[in-house]
């Protein structure tokens, strides 16, 4: 062979007869090469070894993997808790699990009923206390409570803020001047609910255009409703240290209750890399289809292992995913998804919500091919899948000498 | 902006040249319009990527050491 110097034509002869496709016979070849040559009979020991595991771990032809993987996913479904909350390994988080979890991810539902990030940090974030908290308060959205007193003067129609100057010191550690910050408290609040402040300190107070009651306390509302620093999605953010799996040190971990993504990873001292999201709809805007394919599949085993109900085949949420991912976007299994856009008018009928299904049909004259599974089981007919899509057919051939083996193939049957 | 082909989420995703393209359609005999699909605009496709062009995407699988596959790039 012209590429490979080791590989001699009888190897290459022996390689090629065996029934494995091309990228396994390079993959051989470049082994052999590798190796720089091996005799003929070692030859075929590989080949025959490799024919052997890729016929071995190959699905049969017109075997229902969908069908055996919904199964292999429902049998321990039904072992699942109902129960919605549960406080996630020992994050203080409230998470969904079980079962509505696992209908949470096949619907695709645009957002999780509990949103959460695990974001891990990078350099001395990950290791000094004090930096990751850092990034703690870029996250954590801050509100005015947490930043010092209100107090409302109804007689002088003005609210009276008391910022605490200890707390602005904490949760902007990068300016060092409490002034600064009180100042840009001020003029987040006039930008906000646009009044005129006045600051003396660290005590902001404003007050309605015109002296209103009403307006006063609807100025209060607003205010504790606005975000000061952080990101608005986050309403609480947990810090951790763990063991990082790879080096074995240790490091700061942080889980967010709420999510958003896409804000979080370009914040400096966010590990970009590792970070991420139970929700697979920002893993796929922000990393892209791929991703949310791996998302599902972890998501899903992981809500599965929760359970202990971890012995279920990875390969079967490696389908779910790869249907759920196949258009480029995620969809849903549900009727509004994967189900709900079959060709065969009786697949879907048989679905969810038959009648729409059949009076819409009817109304559109539609025709049903019958190709699939569900349609032939309603009107009665042999299934296309396994034994049910071969036909055999009463003959004699003609067997050569050298062919017999071939001939001989087909094997008796009951049909 | 974030690199996002350094997320470990995200596999390795290569822009295949159009003769490649044919070898591979030869190789498992489907058509183009066959192959999963990934959008022109997917934060992690390879830069100047066109709608009809096939994407290589090498995963660290799980059940092997990596898997390949290929996505056809719509609009």
């Amino acid at each position: 062979m012209t590429e490979y110097e080791h590989v001699t034509e009888d190897v290459e002869a022996l390689v090629e007869d065996r029934d494995i496709p091309r990228r396994l016979k390079l993959r051989i070849y470049d082994t052999i090469e590798e190796r720089e040559g091996v005799s003929p009979a070692q030859a075929d020991e590989i080949a025959q070894a490799v024919e052997a595991r890729y016929l071995d771990t190959r699905v049969d032809p017109l075997d229902p993997v969908g069908t055996v993987s919904a199964q292999s996913i429902g049998e321990p479904g039904t072992q699942m808790t109902m129960n919605t909350f549960h406080y996630a390994g020992v994050a203080e988080i409230d998470v969904t699990q079980g079962l509505p979890r696992l209908i949470e991810l096949v619907d695709a539902r645009k957002t999780p009923d509990t949103p959460m990030m695990t974001v891990y940090l990078e350099g001395e974030y990950a290791t000094e206390r004090e930096r990751a908290h850092e990034v703690v308060w870029s996250m954590e959205a801050t509100k005015i409570l947490a930043l010092g007193d209100v107090s409302t003067n109804v007689a002088d129609m003005v609210v009276q803020i008391d910022l605490n100057e200890d707390t602005l010191m904490e949760r902007w550690p990068t300016v060092d001047n409490v002034d600064t910050v009180a100042q840009e408290i001020a003029e987040t609040i006039e930008d906000a609910l646009g009044v005129k402040t006045r600051r003396s300190g660290t005590v902001v107070e404003f007050g309605p255009e015109a002296p209103s009651y009403r307006r006063l306390l609807q100025l209060v509302e607003e205010l504790r409703d606005i975000v000061f620093k952080g990101i608005e999605d986050i309403t609480r953010v947990v810090i951790r240290k763990e063991e990082n799996d790879e080096t074995g040190d240790e490091e700061f971990v942080l889980y967010t209750e709420g999510s958003a993504f896409g804000d979080v990873l370009p914040i400096e001292g966010v590990d970009a890399s590792r970070t991420t999201s139970n929700n697979i709809h920002e893993i796929h805007r922000n990393l892209g289809i791929e991703a949310a394919r791996e998302a599902i599949i972890n998501e899903t085993m992981n809500t599965l292992r929760e359970q202990g109900l971890d012995d279920v085949n990875v390969r079967h949420l490696m389908l779910v995913a790869d249907i759920m991912t196949n258009r480029g976007e995620i969809e849903s299994i549900g009727r509004h998804g994967i189900s709900g856009s079959k060709d065969s008018v009786l697949a879907r009928a048989a679905f969810e919500v038959t009648v729409n299904h059949l009076l819409d049909a009817a109304i559109h004259g539609e025709e049903d091919d019958l190709d699939g599974v569900i349609e032939n089981v309603i009107v009665g007919k042999p299934i296309a899948i396994g034994t049910g899509d071969v036909d055999l057919r009463m003959g004699s051939i003609e067997a050569s000498a050298d062919d017999e083996t071939d001939a001989a193939a087909p094997e008796p049957s009951d049909d | 902006m974030v690199d996002v082909s350094q997320h470990t989420l995200v596999p390795e995703h290569t822009l295949l040249e159009e003769e490649e393209v044919e070898e591979m359609l030869d190789e498992y005999d489907v058509k183009r319009t066959n192959l999963p699909k990934i959008k022109r605009t997917d934060p992690a496709a390879p830069d100047g990527v066109e709608t009809g062009d096939v994407v290589k995407i090498v995963r660290d699988s799980r059940t092997t050491d990596t898997a390949v596959t290929y996505r056809l790039v719509i609009e």
